[in-house]
């Protein structure tokens, strides 16, 4: 197990550095201008000049590709054109929104799409299998975009007055303001790392309601997240539930289960003690695979939803020109995706000793 | 079953169609080509034609207006825009356009990662490292958000946010292509061209490619409904298609802080999208079933 996990580690390292050179040439070396496209179409030669020069873009590339590892690896993203301040704070203040989306989507799809999927295979070709599949489809076509808006006006416009209308955009409602979890604690002198871990988590607004004891606050938290985890998650619970049919097919036709099955176990007990164990572990490489689905997600969902959160401090860098924003939180996101994606390759090899053996 | 029944092409067109959901996903296809073809017959309206000194009556974000429910003047099957232009005629054009953009994005991701995968494959070595390891590191990226950082750099645009959606794909053609020369490589034909003469390059594109291109055909059926997503994505984000161009995304793009009011200018071209991608993933699964060998019955 430790051989595999040092091997793993040895292959991801190549990769985040990949990542890093393939954002610098992507910023560096296509064509277009930084001074042009940062100052604007008229900027002229003189400002130009000084522009190139206070950012290092008069340096030869290698130069530059050093001090750009240099001040990536020490945590310097550089500042944001349109806020002035230095992205790693944006990315500190805004991911926790982003977490919190995207695993609240996650576990939804992981649980809904095991659960559609078992119950398709195992009553394969009736009408809860027909119209589960057509739902699949249906699901991994419609684009997040416009499941979001369509989710947003039926909650929140057709049933306006009803006690399940939600809240179509915003993290809470207006006038909603949290505590910080340290200021709640008594802590707020706190000083350093623990401070910044609880400011971070503070940003969540689940666990800071819960964290701070404020369950009108809860309740508004979980009421503005429910549309958009519901529609971020939809595709892939979609591909989920597809993958756990299959596979479950798969398993239900081989020879152990026969055995179990003429040992004279129930339906229900084949399923859940013999069949389900093998056959989540292709499900589990497609939940690794479905997050970065879900961090492209987050970008239209929480612009739909105006979430403060990294998907939309991208949208808006677009709109912006800001493009050191957009270069660090692709460079960010990518790395934490692929940090993630090692988490569940070694889960992955600790759930089936084949992985570790045969690869 | 007649000898003629049986060759490859005959056993996998009746397998596919032999399969409902295939069945839905070309009928469904049937009408978005013809209505891409006909958007000009069928829409009696420019798609980016204002209509607001020219027609009497038109205002914005007019709803529906059906001659058959009973509407009286000028009819719009979808309604009208927050620019006072014909929501059907906008979104027949966009047809035209997503297919477009679908095939010419996949299509480039395939000649591009069929070379790339074919060339790594049939040579091995250091050559194979090399293109695999950067495709490790493109694939390593979510993809969107890959594509939004190279359009940002490269500028907006239909174009450009086609080549960025093209680029993040061509590791997946690869990817595959890679494993169909890998597998294919060692076979007798190929060691029989060889003592033949043939050079390596005839090989490889002559006799090799050819027997390796139905995982592809398979993989781009499934792209393409994928790249008609993404390029709508960045669209909506404002990074795609630029006004006043009828492409579907940047349509409900421009208009979504209307959809309270108005829902007609967002759900049309939605359902449009939806209809798109769902058809080629309906004929993709289809093709897939057909043409794997392994899951013959």
């Amino acid at each position: 197990m430790t051989t595999y996990i040092v091997r793993r580690l040895l292959v991801s390292l190549p990769v985040i550095f990949g990542i890093l050179v393939a954002v610098f040439v992507i910023t560096r070396l296509l064509p277009g201008d930084p001074c042009r496209a940062l100052l604007g179409e008229k900027a002229t030669e003189v400002a130009c000049a000084a522009f190139n020069s206070r950012y290092g873009f008069d340096q030869p590339i290698p130069v530059q590709f050093l001090k750009y590892l240099q001040q990536v690896l020490t945590g310097d993203l550089g500042d944001s054109i349109r806020f002035g301040v230095p992205v790693t704070q944006l990315i500190v203040d805004r991911l926790p929104t982003t977490i919190e989306l995207t695993a609240i989507s996650l576990t939804i799809a992981t649980f809904f799409g095991i659960k559609l999927g078992v119950r398709a295979a195992t009553k394969r070709n009736s009408r809860t299998d027909v119209s589960t599949m057509i739902f699949a489809n249906l699901g991994v076509s419609i684009p997040v975009f416009v499941l979001g808006l369509l989710l947003a006006y039926f909650f929140a416009v057709v049933l306006k007055g009803t006690p399940i209308a939600l809240p179509p955009a915003n993290r809470y409602t207006a006038g909603v303001i949290p505590t910080e979890i340290a200021v709640a604690w008594g802590l707020a002198g706190l000083q350093g790392p623990l401070r910044g871990l609880l400011d971070f988590i503070s940003n969540m607004a689940i666990p800071n309601a819960i964290l701070t004891l404020n369950p009108g606050n809860l309740i508004d938290a979980v009421k503005h997240l429910i549309l958009p985890s519901v529609a971020l998650a939809t595709i892939p619970m979609a591909v989920i539930a597809r993958i756990t049919r299959s596979s479950l097919l798969d398993v239900l036709g081989s020879d152990y289960i026969r055995t179990a099955r003429a040992k004279g176990l129930s339906e229900r007990e084949v399923v859940s003690k013999h069949a389900l164990r093998n056959a989540l572990l292709p499900v589990a490489t497609v939940v690794g695979l479905s997050l970065g689905g879900l961090l492209s997600g987050a970008v239209l969902t929480e612009t739909i939803f105006g979430f403060a959160g990294i998907g939309r401090t991208i949208s808006d860098a677009i709109t912006a020109r800001d493009y050191v924003v957009v270069q660090g939180v692709t460079v960010i996101v990518s790395v934490g995706y692929v940090v993630v994606n090692l988490i569940v390759d070694i889960s992955y090899a600790y759930l089936d000793p084949r992985v570790r053996i045969n690869s | 079953m007649s000898a003629q029944a049986q060759t490859p092409f005959r056993r996998a067109l009746r397998s596919f169609l032999e399969q409902r959901t295939a069945r839905v996903g070309l009928l469904l296809l049937s009408v978005l080509v013809i209505a891409a073809l006909g958007a000009d017959v069928f829409a009696s309206y420019s798609p980016i034609d204002v209509l607001i000194d020219k027609e009497p009556g038109a205002i914005r974000l007019a709803g529906p207006c059906i001659n058959a429910l009973g509407c009286e003047g000028p009819q719009h099957i979808f309604g009208l825009d927050n620019n006072v232009r014909d929501v059907f005629a906008r979104v027949l054009h966009g047809a035209r356009l997503s297919l477009q953009v679908g095939f010419l994005t996949v299509g480039f991701a395939i000649v591009l990662g069929s070379l790339i995968g074919a060339v790594s494959g049939f040579v091995g070595g250091w050559v194979d490292n090399l293109f695999m390891r950067i495709m490790d590191v493109l694939l390593a990226f979510p993809s969107l958000l890959l594509a939004i950082a190279i359009v940002t750099v490269i500028g907006p645009g239909l174009i450009n946010t086609q080549l960025a959606i093209g680029i993040v794909a061509i590791p997946i053609y690869a990817r595959v292509m890679r494993a169909s020369v890998l597998g294919l490589r060692d076979r007798e034909f190929v060691a029989a061209s060889r003592a033949l003469g043939a050079s390596e390059a005839s090989i490889l594109f002559r006799k090799i490619l050819p027997n390796a291109l139905t995982p592809i055909i398979v993989q781009g059926t499934l792209g393409i409904g994928g790249a008609i997503l993404d390029v709508a994505a960045l669209s909506f984000l404002g990074l795609g298609a630029q006004p006043p161009t009828a492409e579907w995304g940047s349509m409900i793009g421009a208009d979504r802080n209307l959809l309270f009011s108005s829902p007609h200018v967002v759900v049309f071209p939605g359902i449009a999208i939806t209809m798109t991608v769902l058809a080629f993933n309906l004929v993709g699964d289809g093709l897939r079933d057909a043409l794997d060998p392994r899951l013959q019955r």
